[in-house]
């Protein structure tokens, strides 16, 4: 544990330690651009430059993101010639960038922005024209690159090789015409992590293709969630329109939709990462809704419905419940709780894969494409969702069911959010909400639990599965 | 001959490469003499003592950088020699690559025994043909007559020489940008701390010399450590190698002894300039060293210490002459397009900075420069001086700073006048 003193201040730093990870583990703040906690280290963008004190007098520059720690060493964070240099090292990386927030999508959170008004400020030194490079150079069907914006600060050549192992990018050429490219094998587009580099991006330069032009950011807003794409349960940031910055000319779904999804940073499930089908929840959560209850493919009220299925559930015999692996733990334990006595439950796969999809992955994919097996496998064990012969009622929660093994004589009572053919065949159907639209929890598979927020409020037609089993119990009446 | 020849001691002919020849002069001697009665500590020690410098261009002591290798830490070690001569103005590697590639071999191997070193390379750049040539087939004689690969002159050491031929790029002459390319990856320099002598090819430590410089420890371990230091001044021991190009009578490469008086040197054994013509400048070693004028260079003499004192280098040993009339801001825009052009793009000063700096020369010398524009250049330079992962920015800052420095008023002329204040100067023509 040496002691070092950064700005006067002793500070007790580990072993091994760089100054810069020194620094940040005591809230000092030392700017970065390449530099990035799960990648290695690049030294190159010359941002984090510290003056180091030389016992014997005076003191000499060094980066911080590759000095490790000494004991009693002595570095000045923010001194006069500190400041200095940064400014002449943002003239240098601000010469051929083209400085064009106004049309950047980063703006608001790029790190390039923020150093060059803490440290610069100015107008460009140079009166000789900019590099001209590449704009809207396709990377992959995902991802586009603007290669004037670039400072070639190579993370997104790391992600690849370190983390993700595509090794699907590289720079080409050299000196200030040096452009990152793909490799030639299209290896950058199957990676199923690639959409990371858009958030690795310290500038502007790697846009997501799916939010180029969508939106400022500073109109949304995060709402911390859950990936439900498989077992892993990545938390992650649903960003959505802010109530505040509402567009009144839009219908409401347009202002109820996700614009985007980041990472969450999570030690303990995804680090800071997440796949790109994590990256597509709109529209995983954009596909077309139930919005009707119904009693056998006719229209009915929700009150109507609710009823129905009660008078079924109390009737049957038999029932048997195939339980969604996609419901919240809040709402697996309304369930055990209002039905858990009467109804046989089993805990059904609600995803498989799709084709084309990396089914598991050394790094976070896992092969179970549902959120909660976990949560509803505590409550509700692991028998396999076969219905038995004898059953004369069957609940269906979510979707995912095998209709054609229900036996023949049993009424199905389905409950599912999304418009599919089997709603219309059950005898009574009702429509459910969203995950984005309640809050709740997941139980992971190695039994982390992650929490989601609603995003939007519930629409009128939606009904909170939670509710709806306590009616179904007859505990209490819902109304939708 | 400008003193004592400890490299360039033979005769050149047509055989005079060849292991025969080598061996007649005494070749390989040594190395049996190593192999069977010295441990390598003490050849590390007799190269210390010698007070050997490295030849490449920042001059450090060959026994310090070996010292540092750990010969008991279980590890694989490496040997690189250098051989990418790729600094403007420089050429001298390159005659002891084609007429003592044995010298190089023999050295290389004392090296390697030393640093206890299996696999020993030669980074040797692509332009090199007849050297490339000459040493491959030296190789080839060393391994048929056992001198390279398992049980070195029937001893137990065993140690295998690889050429890695380089694509011309100038950054892999930087240590760390050499071993990067011999990992087959582009050549970008790395950040030290970690020093290459604890992790470098492959993640191990590794001695990357110049080629000058290893030549020189065969003759070191022969004669022994105070025989050399007979030869050179106290600080410099021994000699340099000196590649001597421009306005010259008799350009070539030169062995000279440090101390030996610089401008006898360059008037009487290279001739002088042309047609009698004033020395306007020298660049002393490699385009990347400050320019010294006529009469600064006068009271010299050929030595590290000399040069400092007058605010230079002896850097690789590539010494151009510029005669009377030679324009510099032709001669800095010529310079600044190589910086340019073979800027690694790795690092914010340098890749942005050499861009920079050269469309500010083009631009001054197309005629639409501004008197702001000097001071901007200086400024740059300096933005690059320290700055960067390896010594390129300040290489190219140095050059800049030492032309303007020196002849700022050529600058003022051109930016004021849009032409040279050299044009109608009698141009220097060969004698």
């Amino acid at each position: 544990m040496p002691e070092i003193f950064i700005n006067g201040r002793a500070i007790m730093a580990e072993d091994g330690q760089t100054v810069l990870e020194a620094a940040r583990a005591h809230g000092i703040f030392i700017p970065y651009f390449c530099w990035h906690p799960s990648l290695s280290i690049a030294g190159n963008c010359r941002i984090c430059v510290v003056e180091v004190e030389d016992p014997k007098g005076g003191g000499w520059m060094e980066i911080a993101c590759n000095m490790p720690v000494a004991p009693g060493m002595r570095v000045n964070t923010d001194s006069e010639p500190v400041r200095a240099r940064r400014k002449q090292t943002m003239e240098l990386i601000t010469l051929n960038h083209p400085v064009d927030c106004g049309v950047c999508d980063k703006a608001g959170e790029c790190m390039l922005q923020d150093h060059h008004y803490a440290y610069n400020g100015a107008p460009s030194a140079s009166r000789d024209p900019k590099v001209a490079a590449t704009k809207f150079y396709p990377l992959s069907e995902r991802i586009t690159l603007d290669n004037e914006r670039c400072i070639m600060c190579s993370r997104c050549v790391r992600f690849t090789r370190e983390v993700s192992h595509s090794n699907g990018l590289g720079i080409e050429s050299r000196g200030d015409h040096s452009l990152i490219r793909p490799s030639g094998d299209g290896a950058f587009g199957r990676d199923a992590y690639s959409d990371n580099v858009v958030d690795l991006c310290p500038v502007g330069a790697l846009l997501s293709k799916s939010f180029q032009y969508k939106s400022r950011v500073w109109y949304l807003k995060p709402t911390p969630s859950v990936c439900p794409g498989c077992e892993r349960g990545c938390t992650v940031q649903i960003w959505h329109r802010r109530a505040e910055w509402k567009l009144h000319r839009l219908d409401a779904k347009a202002n109820a939709s996700i614009d985007r999804v980041t990472p969450l940073e999570n030690a303990a499930v995804n680090g800071p990462w997440i796949c790109n089908k994590g990256r597509d929840l709109a529209q995983t959560f954009g596909r077309a809704r139930a919005e009707r209850p119904m009693l056998k493919g006719r229209p009915a009220t929700a009150a109507e419905a609710i009823e129905n299925a009660r008078r079924l559930v109390a009737a049957a015999r038999k029932p048997v419940a195939l339980v969604s692996s996609w419901g919240s733990n809040e709402e697996l334990a309304a369930f055990k709780a209002a039905l858990g006595g009467r109804v046989t439950a089993l805990v059904k796969t609600d995803c498989r894969p799709e084709p084309g999809e990396v089914v598991a992955d050394a790094l976070l994919i896992r092969a179970d494409k549902n959120p909660n097996t976990a949560g509803a496998r505590a409550l509700f064990g692991i028998a396999p969702a076969v219905v038995p012969a004898d059953a004369d009622l069957v609940l269906v929660w979510g979707e995912g069911a095998d209709f054609g093994a229900i036996p023949a004589g049993a009424k199905i009572v389905f409950l599912n959010a999304w418009l599919a053919p089997e709603n219309g065949h059950a005898d009574v159907f009702l429509p459910l909400s969203i995950q984005t639209e309640r809050a709740g929890h997941y139980t992971n598979f190695a039994g982390t639990i992650g929490a989601f927020e609603a995003c939007f409020a519930r629409p009128a037609h939606a009904l909170d599965a939670a509710a709806v089993f306590a009616a179904l119990a007859g505990q209490t009446e819902v109304v939708a | 001959m400008p003193g004592a020849q400890l490299i360039m001691n033979f005769p050149v002919t047509a055989t005079s490469h060849l292991l025969a020849d080598y061996r007649a002069r005494g070749g390989y001697e040594t190395l049996r003499r190593v192999l069977t009665s010295m441990t390598p500590t003490e050849v590390t020690k007799e190269v210390t003592a010698s007070g050997l410098l490295g030849h490449g261009g920042a001059a450090f002591p060959v026994g310090r950088k070996w010292a540092v290798v750990k010969l008991d830490d279980g590890q694989p070690h490496y040997l690189c020699a250098n051989a990418d001569e790729g600094e403007p103005g420089t050429f001298k590697d390159r005659w002891v690559l084609e007429h003592a590639p044995h010298l190089l071999i023999e050295s290389m191997l004392i090296a390697s025994y030393a640093l206890q070193v299996r696999n020993a390379f030669v980074y040797i750049r692509g332009e090199f043909d007849l050297p490339y040539r000459r040493l491959e087939a030296a190789i080839e004689e060393a391994y048929a007559a056992g001198l390279l690969g398992e049980r070195v002159v029937g001893t137990d050491f065993a140690c295998d020489l690889v050429i890695y031929r380089g694509a011309g790029s100038y950054v892999c002459g930087e240590a760390s940008g050499l071993i990067t390319s011999i990992e087959g990856r582009k050549p970008y320099p790395r950040n030290r701390p970690p020093r290459l002598t604890v992790r470098g090819l492959y993640q191990r430590p590794t001695v990357i010399n110049n080629v000058e410089t290893l030549a020189n420890v065969a003759g070191i371990i022969a004669n022994g450590a105070e025989a050399f230091r007979k030869v050179g001044t106290a600080k410099s021991p021994g000699t340099q190698l000196v590649s001597i190009s421009g306005h010259l009578v008799r350009p070539g490469v030169y062995e000279v002894e440090y101390g030996y008086p610089l401008a006898k040197f360059i008037y009487e054994d290279c001739g002088g300039v042309p047609g009698g013509l004033a020395v306007k400048c020298i660049v002393p070693g490699g385009i990347s060293t400050k320019v010294l004028t006529g009469p600064e260079l006068a009271p010299l003499t050929y030595d590290h210490a000399s040069f400092a004192g007058a605010g230079s280098s002896l850097g690789s040993g590539g010494m151009i002459v510029i005669g009377d009339g030679t324009c510099m801001v032709r001669l800095l825009q010529v310079a600044l397009r190589f910086y340019h052009h073979e800027s690694c793009g790795q690092c914010t000063p340098c890749r942005e900075g050499m861009g920079w700096m050269h469309r500010i020369i083009d631009r001054i010398v197309a005629g639409d420069g501004r008197p702001e524009d000097i001071d901007r250049l200086v400024a740059i330079s300096r933005a690059n001086d320290g700055t960067t992962i390896c010594g390129m920015g300040d290489a190219a800052g140095y050059a800049t700073i030492g032309i303007i420095d020196k002849f700022r008023d050529e600058f003022e002329y051109w930016i004021e006048h849009k032409r040279s204040k050299c044009d109608g100067v009698l141009e220097v023509g060969h004698a």
